[in-house]
């Protein structure tokens, strides 16, 4: 299976899964593991993965993904054009407010290699959140795990009453403003 | 393309039913979980109506059945469903398109949707309860030390608040106190100070007194000797006169006519003798110090200098 589609597999019981699409794997085994750290009351799986399509041989043992999130770091346009290609394997139905985009290393503008407006562009056409962060400073790395917790709550739909639709329309508009 | 769209909504349907049903059954499952660990840890008298509990377990579990049961068949059509990925051109309009219609289709079901009333078994509800009002005994666990924390500070705010009202009061006494203190000593003080300045000013005006007394007296022997000490003149008053009484100062004649004046201002006149040297009672009326009598000669008095 190339593409990556929600509610292929059935849930599995008081846990969620995260899928952390990036080029820069440090990060990524940091943001994961701030993520752990966090005190939840559910069972969490994160996967890693450079870049979408996930491979097929391991699909078996693999959970459902409820919320996929792509890195990418402003300083080096090989992650920009990494994640631009991994979209194409993504189905449709998650952009439904089970994607998010996180923009990392926005703390240095001088050294941004990426052009602002084409991340704005990218979240606005894939109609994601766009979360920036400087993820090598303790303090932002645990809010925004703490933040992505909270999204991966919703998007695994632990949260009566709130579905992940509902949850990135209210972030679309805050965003917009 | 209304079949598209039928199609879309069952599938929407079918995800915002699998979404809450997802949700119950967790809570299910947590709840069952805690109904065999509670008697465990409670009180005796939940434990003596234990097979209340089985029975209730045994409901739920029943009840979580039936959910998963709805939520394998919700997953087998969604698995029919076709993948789809977007392309760049028209990505965001198909993704708006589709956004717009899953909202329109989460609304629909939340219109129809009438809320789950969760099991109405008296066991159930009073596990969930307690679940409930453990939370809330939890979290209030968790607010208490920081009212405590708090309390204790405003405590010690208020006592510190107080010392120091205490204090400034106890200033203020005390400074009243020197107020009133230093008023006695204000009052006291000026009338010494000024009974002082004025002995003190009365010293010194005695003083220049003497001072000008001396000066004058200085003055009148040293440009107005007697003529006897003048050695020549002497000889020929000697020689012009016999020896007479002996001959007063002007400064002594000015004396007695001040004292006379001063004495007996109704009669300022003093008779002259013979120990008055002549040119002296010349030189004091040629020059408008001394009077002499309107009806006697022989009698002058002090030109009423002070009046």
């Amino acid at each position: 299976m190339s593409v990556v589609r929600p509610f292929d597999k059935l849930p599995v019981l008081n846990s969620a899964a995260i899928l952390l699409v990036g080029t820069d794997e440090d990060l990524q085994q940091q943001l994961a593991q701030t993520i752990l750290k966090e005190k939840k009351d559910f069972k969490i799986s994160i996967h890693l993965a450079t870049s979408l399509p996930l491979p097929a041989e391991r699909d078996h043992i693999r959970p459902r993904i409820d919320l996929i999130v792509f890195m990418i770091n402003v300083q080096s346009k090989y992650s920009f054009k990494n994640i631009e290609a991994s979209l194409a394997h993504v189905d449709a139905n998650f952009f439904l407010g089970k994607v998010c985009f996180l923009v990392t290393g926005v703390g240095r503008v001088n050294r941004c290699s990426v052009e602002m407006s084409a991340v704005r562009k990218l979240g606005e056409v894939y109609c994601s959140p766009l979360i920036f962060c400087e993820l090598e400073l303790e303090g932002i790395r645990i809010s925004t795990a703490q933040r992505l917790l909270r999204m991966l709550q919703i998007c695994a739909g632990h949260v009566p009453g709130v579905s992940a639709l509902f949850f990135s329309s209210l972030m679309r508009s805050s965003n917009d403003e | 393309m209304l079949i598209y769209f039928k199609y879309d909504l069952l599938f929407l349907i079918i995800l915002v039913s699998f979404v809450d049903l997802f949700s119950v059954c967790s809570q299910v499952e947590k709840l069952a979980k805690h109904m065999s660990i509670y008697p465990h840890n409670l009180a005796p008298k939940i434990a003596t109506n234990l097979e209340c509990p089985v029975n209730a377990k045994e409901e739920l579990l029943d009840e979580c059945e039936v959910i998963w049961k709805k939520l394998e068949e919700c997953q087998s059509k969604l698995t029919l469903l076709g993948t789809e990925t977007l392309t760049d051109s028209d990505a965001q309009l198909s993704l708006l398109m589709m956004r717009g219609k899953a909202l329109t289709a989460e609304y629909n079901q939340w219109q129809k949707q009438t809320p789950e009333i969760i099991s109405t078994n008296p066991d159930v509800l009073v596990e969930l309860g307690k679940e409930e009002l453990q939370k809330v005994n939890h979290d209030l666990e968790m607010v208490l030390p920081i009212f405590k924390a708090r309390n204790k500070k405003l405590k010690d705010d208020l006592k510190r608040e107080q010392q120091w009202l205490e204090e400034q009061q106890q200033l203020v006494e005390a400074l009243r106190v020197i107020e009133e203190e230093m008023k006695n000593q204000v009052v006291q003080f000026s009338e010494k100070r000024a009974f002082q300045e004025l002995k003190i000013k009365m010293l010194k005006i005695k003083e220049y007194k003497e001072e000008l007394l001396s000066a004058l007296g200085e003055f009148l022997e040293e440009h107005f000797p007697l003529p006897e000490e003048d050695g020549s003149a002497q000889k020929k008053k000697s020689l012009a006169k016999e020896p007479t009484t002996k001959l007063i100062t002007l400064h002594e004649i000015l004396e007695s006519l001040i004292n006379k004046l001063m004495s007996a201002p109704n009669d300022p006149y003093l008779t002259i003798n013979d120990t008055f040297w002549p040119p002296y009672i010349e030189l004091l009326l040629r020059y408008g110090i001394a009077l002499r009598h309107p009806d006697d000669p022989k009698r002058i008095r002090l030109e009423a200098f002070h009046q």
